[in-house]
């Protein structure tokens, strides 16, 4: 349980009086309890898009939405020793072509989330001027695949954790259009640990030639520092192959500015970098999704989950009734 | 300040950073994010930099930790020193890491000069995963110190 400072001294003083973090719920009985019932659970994060509508039409809960400094994207496998030609700007080029985003975003991600260009959301510092996500392009798509040499007959490994199967399923469906299979390998959650490791670790070869991997920036000032670093650095954690001394100039260059405007310029030269390489399979900016009970104002916020802004309404069941009775409510929710 | 804090919120937050947002709840840290997500001082009233290797900070006047005890200019080279002992500060990743040559040097009570070796232009975001802690805390807690000598990947 989290209680207000009551001395901090600027206006972000928390307006609630206190914030149980509550961890003896499951997600599904979370939701059923803020969706039907009012005094056990104000806020639930972290809503699934498949369970908004539920939110949605529930009498005690509303959905909060907003666009977050989170990207979906597909990391290609770039190591020499993998049999396909994906350090081949044009197979990745050919995949990225395939993807029909729009389709992504509306059908499986249910409308919560925005095409990506590149790896910068368009409302964060360090977006390139003119970035528009690729288009599908089934035709270009398969020259391109043709040209950087795909061996005949090499079906595509896609590998994604479970919880965004039905991102790969789509893009698998999207990149058998242009004539190449693909496998989906679905990584259960006592995998992700063991795969993270090789991913990070880089003693091992991925066995996967496309890994499909959210990440998230805890600010919209400089993207590269967080993100992009992470992916294709000398020392990013997500980088599947040798070393990009490309990148690596370019974010030496960012690292030496201090001047913020400068600092944006470069921060847009690198994400245009990306895009040019196609230095990932860019897909999409998910949304951030909280179901908040009746009588509480609660603003999200891009980056993380912020509660100081959060307040109650006087008919909130927090100031309704006796101390007694409040106090009964607190003992019957144990502290997170 | 203008408002009282009134009421009581339960909150199911099962995201796998739930641990960071519990602390960015709790602890102030130089700089945060606005709704929008872009950097704006917090514990920090200004950071500007006299050179490309040198930040002056100034602590906001009048803070005060949750136990009553001021947040002055040593508090953030406490901080600073404490953390920057650790190999791994930072399970989200090494991008929030200082330079390992890099240091604090406390010049009045609201006034501390960070020196970098070599120019760091992201250093504001770093701040944002600084969290200043009161000294009972490093006395006291030290995400594990008295227990086990060393607060690495306690936080």
């Amino acid at each position: 349980m989290l209680e207000a400072n009551h001395d901090h001294n600027t206006e972000r003083q928390a307006r609630l009086a206190r914030v149980v973090f509550r961890n003896d719920l499951t997600p599904a009985e979370a939701l059923e309890a803020v969706c039907d019932r009012e005094g056990e659970v104000d806020i639930v994060t972290e809503v699934s898009p498949a369970d908004a509508k539920r939110v949605q039409s529930s009498e005690n809960a509303r959905l909060v939405t907003i666009d977050a400094n989170r990207v979906l994207v597909g990391i290609f496998n770039q190591w020499p020793e993998r049999d396909v030609p994906l350090s081949d700007r044009r197979a990745r080029e050919a995949l990225s072509l395939a993807v029909d985003r729009e389709r992504l975003c509306s059908e499986v991600m249910d409308g919560y989330a925005t095409p990506l260009a590149s790896l910068t959301p368009s409302w964060c510092n360090g977006c390139f001027p003119g970035a528009q996500p690729r288009g599908r392009d089934t035709e270009r798509a398969r020259a391109l695949l043709a040209d950087a040499g795909w061996p005949r007959g090499r079906s595509l490994s896609l590998a994604a954790p479970a919880s965004l199967a039905g991102v790969a399923r789509a893009i698998a469906e999207d990149i058998r259009g242009i004539g190449l299979d693909v496998d989906v390998i679905e990584v259960a959650d006592e995998g992700l640990i063991a795969g993270a490791r090789t991913l990070i670790e880089k003693k091992l070869v991925p066995p996967w030639d496309v890994l499909v991997h959210a990440w998230f920036d805890l600010s919209s000032d400089l993207p590269p520092a967080v993100v992009h670093r992470e992916f294709f650095g000398s020392d990013g954690a997500f980088r599947a192959g040798p070393p990009i001394p490309e990148f690596d100039r370019l974010f030496r260059d960012l690292v030496s500015c201090i001047d913020s405007d400068e600092a944006r310029r470069r921060a847009e030269e690198i994400d245009r970098w990306c895009y040019e390489e196609a230095a990932v399979l860019s897909l999409c900016a998910p949304q951030a999704l909280y179901a908040v009970n009746r009588n509480v104002e609660f603003k999200a916020y891009r980056t993380t989950f912020e509660l100081a802004d959060t307040e109650v309404s006087a008919d909130h069941w927090s100031r309704r009734g006796t101390a007694r009775e409040r106090a009964g409510k607190a003992v019957a929710a144990p502290a997170g | 300040m203008a408002h009282t804090s009134v009421g009581e919120v339960h909150v199911f937050d099962p995201h796998p950073l739930n641990w960071l947002f519990i602390t960015w709840n709790t602890m102030e840290e130089p700089v945060r994010t606005d709704p929008e997500g872009f950097i704006v001082m917090a514990l920090a009233e200004s950071a500007t930099w006299r050179d490309d290797r040198t930040l002056e900070v100034r602590v906001r006047e009048g803070a005060r930790f949750q136990d009553d005890e001021p947040c002055t200019a040593d508090s953030i080279k406490q901080n600073f020193d404490e953390v920057q002992r650790w190999a791994v500060p930072h399970p989200p990743g090494t991008y929030l890491n200082f330079h390992p040559d890099a240091r604090c040097d406390v010049e009045d009570e609201r006034t501390c000069v960070f020196r970098f070796p070599e120019p760091d232009g992201l250093v504001l975001g770093k701040f944002r995963g600084f969290h200043i802690a009161s000294p009972s805390f490093w006395h006291t807690h030290g995400f594990g110190y008295k227990r086990t000598g060393s607060g690495e990947g306690h936080w």
